[in-house]
């Protein structure tokens, strides 16, 4: 039976690109509600999903940097990165779904669910899926082992760091091999709350770690992270109590100034919509499959930005927009035969990248 | 046909198929601006929608386009009933502008002497909204000043200008500006 802790250098690298994968995981639904916002309405939702999808974002950078840090290779663009939606997340003895939807009251329930990981020990569960069934926060090599919380998974990857620097210590060695030009850091990178900053051993390692975890839970005694920033769960929460928390507020009893949030000024897209739900051949189906290779051609550059060329992140930027163009046109539009609901982006990655390679292996062919 | 509201989903259909053909954008496309049915109440609003629905089922009549003949006999059929018409003609050109720009034009004087009144008809942004969404920006591969910020060091990129339905397949097109000279663009 798999153990959670982590023994070997290769057994780190996994379990770091699935924490790129959970923390991009996130962005698809944070965007897709933020974008389904109807314009001029709901202006504090918008930009609390803004400054979270950005930190998200910078979560994943710092997950780069930590797999960089021990010699790994970011690989956003391999198969399966991209969940299937709805995709599972462990929270405690259940665990939830979490899908490509409107933004409403049901979407924020969701997102405090993804932004309250219990404190963990870095212990595992078996749980059983049906068959492709897509799941995060699972053991790298095993699809029954999950771990309890992502806070027990970030927990595997801080004890595993601590216990393969130390073995590599005794040996007048270290895991920390990477190569620094591979780091990506705040030049590149802006966010509202949060620095980006290159891991180069096991102290700027926790700390990062630490970062990612308490910009969305808190510290344990605070709402607030260790930056002063409020952090993601009280961040929604605000949404469900239409009032803004401020400093010395007690967790669920905001008393700062009230927001006002319109439910169902969202577009009424059809949830975890696939692309196979749209009528091939037309304008909206070629919407959809545009959608689809602009993300996949998003989530290249930030790979080539991953991989020693941190200056590419900045050319992302406008493919980000790109998308986000895309995603509005879609949500507009009625998806015929859904009795009223519109079309959405269906984030089905891998058959685009397939679809692509197929594309260049004859092309090499035929050269 | 009646004056249907503006909630009637086929009415919205026509509104949006006329407004396919003549602005030379797709459905989707003016789908995706969100202004579909608050341009289409803003023409009703303005000339009533009885004259809309006399244009919209006029543009349904006309000839189906088969091939290029088609097309040039469906071009000259539109011309002559709709856009040639003293009365359809200033108002389909103004539901163009519409999508392109926003904003609703005051119609010629001679038009509303003649159909008028039309209180409502007096030069106006539709809404905050239909600025940011008109057509032109795309058109001309630019973002509505304000709006849409296309993302820093975006400007370093030339405008990438869509293709429309009737374009050559090979446009002079919009490429980097980069000192290289294009041999078969060169006039011999």
């Amino acid at each position: 039976m798999p153990s959670s802790k982590i023994t070997t250098l290769s057994e780190l690298k996994d379990y770091l690109y699935l924490a790129m994968q959970l923390e991009h995981a996130t962005l698809p639904a944070y965007l897709t509600a933020l974008y389904s916002i109807k314009p001029g309405t709901n202006t504090d939702a918008v930009h609390i999903l803004r400054v979270v999808a950005v930190e998200e974002m910078l979560h994943l950078s710092i997950a780069a940097n930590l797999l960089n840090a021990i010699g790994g290779t970011p690989d956003l663009a391999h198969p399966g990165f991209v969940p299937s939606y709805p995709t599972y997340l462990p929270d405690g003895e259940t665990d939830f779904k979490v899908g490509i939807t409107r933004f409403g009251k049901e979407a924020v329930e969701t997102f405090k669910k993804i932004e309250r990981p219990s404190k963990g020990d870095g212990r595992l569960v078996r749980r059983s899926y049906a068959p492709g069934t897509s799941v995060l926060g699972r053991h790298p090599k095993s699809d029954e082992m999950h771990f309890y919380s992502i806070g027990d998974f970030y927990k595997a990857i801080e004890d595993g760091f601590e216990l393969l620097e130390a073995e590599a210590q005794g040996l007048g060695k270290t895991i920390f091999i990477g190569d620094p030009k591979r780091q990506v850091t705040s030049e590149y990178y802006y966010s509202g709350g949060g620095a980006l900053f290159a891991v180069t051993d096991l102290e700027s390692a926790k700390r990062a770690i630490t970062l990612v975890m308490t910009q969305g839970e808190g510290t344990p005694t605070s709402i607030y992270d260790n930056d002063g920033e409020l952090s993601h769960f009280y961040r929604f929460d605000q949404l469900t109590h239409g009032r803004y928390y401020q400093k010395g507020d007690e967790p669920h009893h905001p008393t700062g100034p009230a927001l006002s949030v319109d439910w169902e000024a969202s577009y009424p897209i059809e949830a975890n919509v696939k692309l196979a739900d749209f009528p091939a051949g037309t304008e909206l189906y070629d919407a959809a499959q545009s959608f689809n290779q602009a993300y996949a051609k998003f989530l290249k550059a930030i790979t080539r930005a991953f991989n020693g060329k941190p200056e590419l992140l900045l050319t992302a930027v406008p493919l980000m927009f790109d998308f986000r163009n895309l995603i509005t046109e879609l949500v507009r539009n009625p998806l015929p035969g859904s009795a009223g609901r519109n079309a959405a982006p269906t984030f089905e990655i891998d058959a685009v990248t397939a679809a692509e390679s197929l594309a260049a292996a004859r092309q090499e062919v035929v050269a | 046909m009646s004056a249907a509201k503006t909630g009637d989903a086929s009415r919205l259909d026509q509104f949006l198929a006329f407004s396919a053909e003549v602005t030379a954008f797709g459905v989707v496309e003016l789908q995706g601006t969100g202004q579909a049915e608050a341009y289409l109440q803003t023409v009703d609003d303005v000339v009533g929608a009885a004259l809309v629905d006399e244009l919209l089922v006029l543009h349904a009549k006309a000839p189906r386009a088969t091939g290029n003949e088609g097309r040039a006999a469906r071009g000259a059929h539109l011309r002559r009933t709709i856009f040639g018409d003293g009365k359809l003609g200033p108002v389909a050109r103004n539901i163009v502008k519409l999508w392109y720009s926003g904003v609703w034009y005051e119609l010629p004087g001679a038009w509303t002497e003649t159909y008028g009144p039309a209180p409502q008809d007096v030069t106006f942004v539709v809404s905050p909204s239909s600025y940011v969404e008109g057509l032109l920006w795309t058109a001309i591969g630019a973002h509505p000043a304000g709006a849409k910020a296309p993302g820093y060091g975006s400007w370093a990129a030339p405008p990438r200008i869509p293709r429309f339905a009737d374009d050559p397949v090979s446009p002079p097109s919009a490429e980097p500006v980069d000192g290289t000279v294009d041999a078969e663009r060169v006039p011999a």
